[in-house]
């Protein structure tokens, strides 16, 4: 990210001010921040559900929106995890891991096959045909994260994935998140407000009214 | 075996999550497609049956003053006509709608006895009517409907018949309809002296002369011979006359007024939907779909509606038809069959309401900002 600046309101709110970060491909990184630090809108920034104000995100050197399309980089590139998990209520679990698959070409057993495969991988082998409200908070971020790992992207962006978990729960997602990162080799950026999360990360940064401040 | 989602899985559950208003937009859509089924099917059945019973009679020219129905003539002008070369057979007559009872009125033809319009018909019980005499015919739907048989009277606007017969035509027109003397008719409808119109049978075309020329030239020599009249082919008077005319216009009128609902109700559906879905729209954004696949999504629901409703329609539709061509009242001049044609296009135009209807909607889905959608609640 190169002298990133997100403003709203005609200006009047800055949420980024001018951020430099540097992410390698592989990585570990947690982010945290107060609430309106400007976490959020990096992470969505970084994902490419937004554009900038000034300044550029670089994928691979090439700068989102311009060089690389949003959307083929979203669907491609990108895995997003939400605090509320933001499953459709109207999908089985795996019908929900399918949505993303639905925005590439991919033959629908394919797509059925790769679902039930991801689940599996999530420990959902038995909650396969179950809707979002069948299942609890735990096996629905579980769901969440077999959907963002549906493209194979190599970016795993996950916007305070245990916000809304016990910490049995909570452990178990974070376990898991890593255990991602290290078999596939993909990069992850956990935007968190708890501690022991960030501080587990190899990189952990703060960000502070719009600034990276350690 | 997973569960496989398919593009159109996803969006029939998106419609079916709120089955009532998805039931009620589909009642809405059914309603319109079934009026234009109904409605439209009913005029150009209307104007089917007109032209067979021209092709059954064998009439090559309608003579007319104008191109109306509405219209009259000299009788006097019949030996004129059955004088010039091209002419086989010039017979007079006169056409008017009557009610019989209060119930039921009828297309009346009045026609001269030795018309060659009446060798079409076959008299399945009694005989012919003769020239000067309180006699009819009666088609036999319409015998049926007002329960007569041969050697019963039939009161008409203060006049006493004798039904001398009853017959089986080649058109829904005749088996509806009253068959009587020229003159009687012409005395009833005071128009004495008058007709509505000569139906005309040409010599066969000479040999080498394609039908098509030898229609144009006779005529050309009708109208050249009678200043004033308008010799008009058969078919070109079965669909365009002021009749059928009026009732495609009455048919496309109120059909297009239930479209117009029935498009509203899905365009009302959609965009309720598309709120209700806000966020939604926003996670498929953020997980890679592009705007024109969110597009293509709701227009793919609001063509899902407009098809469904547009079968449903064509089983109202079709059930409306049926009951028409049973009723007293209607069975004259309806006819319970619809062409294949008639319900492809009643399916496009379902299609074409679900695509109208779902194209604001879809646009304003398409074109939410996926941060500001997630962030709706």
């Amino acid at each position: 990210m190169r002298s990133l600046c997100k403003s709203y309101d005609e200006g009047r709110i800055e949420a980024l001010r001018g951020v430099d970060l540097c992410i390698a491909e592989g990585e570990y990184l947690a982010i945290t921040g107060a609430s309106g630090s400007g976490k959020s809108t990096l992470l969505q920034l970084l994902g490419g559900l937004d554009i900038p104000t000034s300044g550029e995100v670089l994928f691979q050197n090439a700068a989102l929106g311009a060089a690389v399309g949003l959307d083929a980089y979203r669907a491609h590139k990108v895995g997003f995890i939400f605090q509320a998990f933001y499953l459709l209520p109207t999908l089985r679990a795996i019908e929900n891991v399918q949505v993303p698959m639905l925005a590439v070409s991919e033959s629908a057993r394919n797509r059925a096959e790769r679902a039930e495969g991801l689940l599996c991988e999530m420990g959902l082998k038995d909650r396969l045909n179950q809707y979002p409200n069948e299942l609890s908070a735990g096996e629905r971020q579980r769901v969440a994260i077999a959907r963002a790992l549906a493209n194979d992207p190599a970016i795993l962006l996950a916007d305070e994935p245990t916000g809304n978990l016990d910490s049995v729960n909570s452990a178990r997602i974070m376990e898991m998140l890593i255990g991602i990162h290290q078999r596939r080799g993909m990069t992850l950026v956990v935007v968190t407000h708890e501690n022991e999360i960030a501080n587990a990360a190899p990189r952990h940064i703060r960000i502070r009214d719009g600034r990276i401040a350690s | 075996m997973a569960s496989q989602l398919s593009f159109a899985g996803f969006a029939w559950k998106n419609l079916w999550r709120r089955r009532l208003r998805t039931l009620l937009t589909l009642c809405g859509i059914a309603m319109a497609i079934g009026a234009f089924v109904a409605l439209v099917g009913f005029s150009r059945a209307f104007e089917h049956e007109w032209l067979r019973m021209y092709e059954s009679s064998g009439t090559d020219l309608a003579i007319v003053e104008k191109t109306f129905l509405n219209t009259s003539l000299e009788e006097s002008v019949g030996p004129k006509l059955n004088a010039l070369p091209v002419v086989a057979q010039a017979r007079p007559m006169v056409f008017n709608l009557i009610d019989l009872t209060p119930e039921i009125n009828a297309l009346v033809y009045g026609w001269q006895a030795d018309s060659y319009e009446l060798d079409s018909l076959v008299i399945t019980s009694g005989r012919r009517f003769r020239d000067g005499q309180p006699e009819i015919l009666l088609g036999e739907i319409l015998a049926g409907n007002l329960n007569k048989k041969a050697g019963d009277t039939l009161e008409i606007q203060g006049s006493t018949f004798t039904v001398v017969g009853i017959d089986h035509g080649g058109s829904a027109l005749e088996a509806g309809a009253v068959i009587m003397p020229l003159d009687q008719l012409q005395r009833l409808s005071s128009l004495e002296g008058k007709v509505t119109a000569f139906h005309v049978r040409l010599r066969p075309a000479p040999a080498g002369e394609a039908q098509d020329h030898y229609l144009k030239r006779a005529q050309a020599q009708i109208e050249n011979a009678l200043p004033g009249l308008h010799a008009i082919p058969a078919a070109e008077r079965a669909s365009n006359n002021q009749i059928v005319l009026l009732a495609h216009a009455a048919a496309w009128g109120t059909s297009s007024i239930a479209l117009l609902m029935g498009i509203l109700g899905i365009a009302n559906t959609m965009a309720m939907s598309v709120f209700e879905r806000t966020r939604e729209i926003g996670i498929l954004r953020a997980l890679g779909w592009k705007r024109s696949s969110v597009m293509l999504l709701i227009q793919t629901e609001a063509v899902v509606l407009g098809l469904a409703g547009g079968f449903l329609g064509l089983g109202v539709g079709w059930g409306t038809l049926r009951l028409l061509a049973a009723l007293p009242q209607t069975a004259s001049i309806v006819s319970a069959s619809v062409s294949p044609l008639h319900l492809l296009q009643a399916l496009g135009i379902a299609i074409v309401s679900g695509l109208v209807a779902g194209a604001i909607p879809a646009w304003r889905g398409a074109h939410l900002s996926p941060v500001e959608a997630l962030r709706h609640d």
